[in-house]
């Protein structure tokens, strides 16, 4: 795309997609880091990600600044309308995935016992997906691209296919072992947690679509079959 | 939506030189149309030749059709004066009548033979004062000079002026554009009002202005008619990507 004729309008839209990418990846480690402390149950590893949830919430503080910095002296157009609006909606979206990696994190105190292993492939297996996910649609957001961007929203369905296989197993394993039935709790928390991380992804994924063609992408949602997820 | 006036293939050449190419553009009935593109591209020359403005300039020379209510405005048998009584205009400048307040307002309806008697006069001073948001700064004070006001109580009052005699069509061109933020507010309050009375064409180099005040808007560049869309879609996600590099500041 052609420059502004301002230099200094450039440089601010620059940092600010450069914020997003920047937000993005600490939310990516996050969920890679929490789902590790649950599986390998590192309790000091559970301190530090729990801190490092602060970072996250400096940047979408930052973010919002500077929206409102742009929106003051530029009142942007078009496409640099639809970009300062889109990174506000995704800093939201990628503050929410921090926070629900940390509440991962804090619950895997919790989850101490050792837990069956196909509870734990399918656990480890929604968060590489929602990683996954996330880090396609960043870089949906960072190259513009519409096609990646529609891909990952039809993709969330995987996700809550996955979170339904856990959240079955967990509760067999409720059934079958009753002196464990508060960690597996926190596990169903957990499972539950995963699966509002690919909603938010999708979120995003609807928010560049935007952000690239000016539309909403076209269709419904598409959902798992789960009936515990959906609570139908 | 119904459309008022309809150019079709509008040509202007002041003298060799072509100021627009082959303009197709409809303004829609008590809609608010703006014209917007840098200086020299040919938008206020397409607002002039609305209400035959260029005729006053000798080497100018306009083609094509433009029809209002399905009358070509510049057919032989049009009566000039007659269209300007139809098709109002605001300049860039306020530039009132070097008469009083009252006078500035009643001039025109006294010369087209429009009011009765005095009372009739005042109800239509009144009226159009009252419609340009002006009568209450200015009651007390019919009597002094139009040129005594603020630029954007001077403005006020020449859309007074073009009101009174009650035309269809409002042409503006740049009409904030010697006006403060306050001042401007104003007009724009006040052009979102008439806009149920008028069917209004407005050229402006804002083009905040022009996203707030209008239903439709046409972009021109180098004599042509580049996009004209809907206001809502040309200013969010135009379709033409030199309407999208003028509006966000990329155009060199």
């Amino acid at each position: 795309m052609a420059e502004h004729l301002v230099k200094s309008y450039d440089e601010q839209l620059s940092i600010l997609t450069n914020t997003i990418a920047k937000m993005g990846a600490l939310a990516e480690k996050q969920i890679k880091d929490a789902t590790e402390a649950l599986l390998t149950n590192d309790q000091e590893f559970v301190d530090e990600i729990v801190g490092k949830d602060d970072r996250i919430d400096e940047l979408e503080k930052n973010i919002e600044a500077q929206v409102v910095d742009l929106i003051t002296m530029r009142q942007p157009m078009a496409i640099d309308l639809r970009e300062t609006v889109s990174a506000m909606k995704i800093s939201g979206d990628l503050e929410r995935i921090g926070d629900l990696a940390k509440n991962i994190a804090k619950r895997s105190r919790y989850v101490s016992v050792k837990l069956p292993d196909n509870i734990k492939k399918t656990i480890g297996a929604a968060s590489e997906k929602v990683q996954k996910n996330l880090k396609l649609v960043l870089d949906a957001f960072v190259n513009r691209d519409a096609k990646v961007a529609e891909m990952v929203w039809n993709s969330d369905e995987e996700i809550d296919n996955l979170i339904d296989i856990s959240m079955n197993s967990v509760t067999e394993f409720m059934e079958r072992e009753k002196n464990y039935i508060k960690p597996a709790a926190h596990l169903l928390f957990m499972s539950k947690n995963l699966e509002r991380m690919g909603d938010h992804a999708t979120n995003i994924a609807e928010t560049v679509y935007y952000l690239v063609t000016g539309d909403d992408i076209e269709g419904d949602r598409p959902k798992g079959q789960s009936d515990i997820l959906s609570g139908q | 939506m119904k459309n008022k006036i309809k150019a079709k293939g509008v040509s202007v050449f002041y003298g060799e030189k072509q100021a627009l190419f082959d303009v197709d553009l409809n303004v829609a009935e008590k809609q608010v149309t703006a014209l917007i593109g840098p200086s020299g591209c040919g938008k206020s020359t397409f607002l002039r030749c609305l209400n035959r403005m260029n005729d006053v300039i000798d080497i100018c020379k306009v083609s094509g059709v433009i029809e209002i209510d399905g009358e070509n405005i510049y057919d032989k048998s049009v009566d000039v004066v007659q269209l300007r009584e139809r098709v109002g205009m605001v300049f860039q400048k306020p530039n009132p009548f070097p008469k009083s307040i009252y006078e500035n307002v009643s001039y025109g309806p006294d010369i087209h033979g429009i009011a009765k008697d005095k009372n009739h006069m005042d109800e239509i001073v009144e009226n159009s004062l009252k419609q340009a948001a002006l009568w209450d700064e200015v009651k007390d004070r019919l009597d002094e000079p139009g040129t005594g006001l603020s630029g954007g109580q001077q403005q006020r009052l020449c859309i007074a002026r073009a009101i009174s005699i009650n035309p269809e069509v409002i042409l503006m061109d740049e009409p904030c554009s010697a006006l403060d933020p306050i001042a401007t507010a104003k007009i724009e309050t006040l052009i979102d009002e008439l806009k149920s009375l008028y069917t209004i064409a407005i050229v402006t180099h804002s083009m905040s202005q022009a996203a707030r005040v209008s239903q439709y808007t046409g972009f021109f560049h180098l004599g042509k008619l580049i996009e004209f869309n809907t206001t809502d879609k040309l200013f969010k996600n135009p379709d033409n990507k030199m309407t999208q590099d003028y509006i966000t500041g990329r155009f060199g």
